[in-house]
């Protein structure tokens, strides 16, 4: 990945900065001069209609995709990036309990032979509850819910303790319930210093949960904060 | 009764080696085609048991029936095959498996033609058909360590290809290459597929890899169990196809693939799960309590 640069940045806190970023698939040039910084402990919604180059950006910043110009600087090592893709990218039929996925959350860290050992069980255990899916464990992915499956997924990003977070449309096909368990986990994970980057379509969601907001259209970003985005401020108001 | 059924596999020499030969190839084709089948390549197997052929063609021309040289040879026309594959469909952007199959359309005639430009049909039926009176001790130590280095190699990349399949993005973001992991499943695969057609020929040797696979499918929804009962069934197989083979003067492939055949049929007809019996019985599960619902 070429063009990942990790090394210091001016911001202590700034974990990743995007530099006047330019990302094209194929011949068709997506995003243009794209500026960024996201920092240690924010959630900063990605927005914008179909096709203006949200998951162009996320595959960019995930280094899936060369910069036609511009960097990508990111100090979070290898290990502790995560990313959460929609769920039809997944294998469903895939014989695998929702423990594994979990515990395939160690994978940075435990590579092909270490043993998961106690700690680790019990590490994954306290996630599974945490998520509301202890009375999944042994349950085959294939057979869970949308709203399930989305907490077994977030779970694998909980064991890799990831600091760089980023989630495709994360609350889609989810039911109420999940849609609470997820934000208050994210929340958490991002008050403990992670930098979270979510795809997001719904404008409540948004001002409940992000603290910067990057609207991308016609292949350029802005950024801004919930309350100054579409929705009136009494709306923030009240749900802060 | 039973004396008479198992003791040809103890009195005879050549009975004691094809046994183990097929033990051993039993242990570690039967992962590989599970992996295979959960990765919906089911196919992609038998078109490289087509491909090796040139290879072996080439070694059976050069050096004559020798199992090494054939082996050695069917090695690299079926990595050739799969890097060529592979590289298309990355260069091109299609997709692999048409790649793969006319990669391993353009083998298969080669090798064809290869074998009758020297050779009689006889050699041709050989080659693609195996036979089991010819596992010397030569033949059996090349299929044990292809076995074990198999079974080596799957158990240092199983938790990559565990998380490959179900997510293949997920490795992305480690900066591990899926292709990487990819090519060297591909190549455990060739490997096994050599390795199998001294005793089973190259198109049966598939069979092995396969059969077990989708018949343990049936029965299992754990990882763990498809592998355990694929390789039940691929033992059974081997030793009941053997006996079969030689109670019945029947050529032993044939026999070996046909039994597991006949597990697969009667799995998918009486098997616990999705089978067609499986589906006549259904019983609906009773509704979860509330906060299990998600």
């Amino acid at each position: 990945m070429g063009q990942w640069r990790t090394e210091a940045l001016d911001e202590p806190n700034t974990l990743l900065t995007l530099e006047a970023l330019s990302l094209a698939q194929g011949n068709r040039m997506v995003l243009e001069g794209i500026e960024g910084h996201f920092e240690a402990g924010t959630i900063t919604a990605l927005v914008g209609a179909n096709g203006a180059g949200k998951s162009t950006l996320v595959q960019g910043i995930m280094g899936e995709l060369r910069p036609v110009s511009g960097r990508v600087h990111c100090r979070v090592p290898n290990a502790r990036r995560a990313w959460l893709p929609q769920q039809l990218a997944l294998d469903l039929t895939f014989p695998m309990s929702v423990e594994e996925l979990v515990m395939s959350g160690c994978w940075p860290t435990h590579g092909s032979f270490k043993r998961y050992g106690p700690t680790g069980y019990r590490r994954g255990q306290a996630v599974m509850q945490r998520l509301g899916l202890q009375a999944f464990e042994h349950r085959p992915l294939g057979e869970l819910s949308g709203g399930q499956r989305q907490r077994a997924l977030l779970g694998r990003t909980l064991m890799q303790e990831a600091q760089l977070l980023l989630l495709d449309e994360p609350f889609a096909n989810v039911d109420a319930a999940t849609v609470e368990v997820l934000i208050e986990v994210l929340q958490d994970m991002a008050a403990k210093g992670a930098a979270i980057i979510i795809v997001l379509h719904d404008h409540d969601q948004m001002t409940r949960l992000a603290d910067r907001i990057l609207h991308l259209e016609r292949g350029h970003g802005t950024w801004s904060t919930p309350a100054r985005v579409g929705g009136s401020p009494s709306t923030a108001e009240t749900l802060a | 009764m039973i004396d008479w059924l198992f003791s040809p596999l103890i009195d005879f020499g050549f009975m004691r080696r094809a046994l183990v030969a097929g033990l051993a190839l039993s242990l570690v084709a039967p992962p590989l085609g599970v992996f295979l089948t959960l990765r919906g390549m089911s196919l992609v197997g038998d078109a490289m048991a087509h491909a090796v052929l040139p290879g072996v063609a080439v070694g059976f021309l050069l050096a004559g029936f020798s199992l090494p040289a054939m082996s050695f040879g069917g090695l690299i026309a079926g990595l050739l095959v799969a890097g060529l594959a592979g590289s298309v469909s990355r260069l091109t952007g299609h997709r692999e498996d048409s790649a793969i199959a006319s990669f391993y359309l353009i083998s298969l005639a080669a090798g064809v033609m290869l074998i009758s430009m020297r050779g009689s049909s006889v050699d041709l039926t050989h080659v693609l058909f195996g036979s089991i009176l010819a596992v010397d001790s030569t033949a059996l130590w090349l299929i044990v360590s292809v076995s074990s280095l198999t079974l080596i190699v799957l158990a240092a990349i199983f938790r990559i290809l565990v998380v490959e399949c179900l997510d293949p993005l997920f490795l992305r973001g480690q900066g591990i290459r899926g292709g990487a992991v990819h090519g060297l499943f591909l190549g455990l695969m060739v490997l096994n597929l050599t390795a199998g057609f001294q005793t089973l020929g190259t198109l049966m040797a598939v069979g092995l890899m396969m059969l077990p696979a989708t018949a343990a499918r049936f029965w299992s929804k754990r990882l763990e169990g498809l592998m355990g009962l694929a390789i039940a069934i691929g033992m059974i197989s081997s030793v009941g196809g053997l006996l079969l083979s030689y109670h019945a003067g029947l050529p032993s492939g044939p026999c070996i693939i046909l039994l597991a055949g006949i597990i697969y049929l009667f799995s998918a007809l009486f098997g616990r799960y999705h089978s067609v019996f499986a589906r006549w019985r259904r019983r609906v599960e009773p509704i979860l309590p509330p906060d299990a619902h998600g």
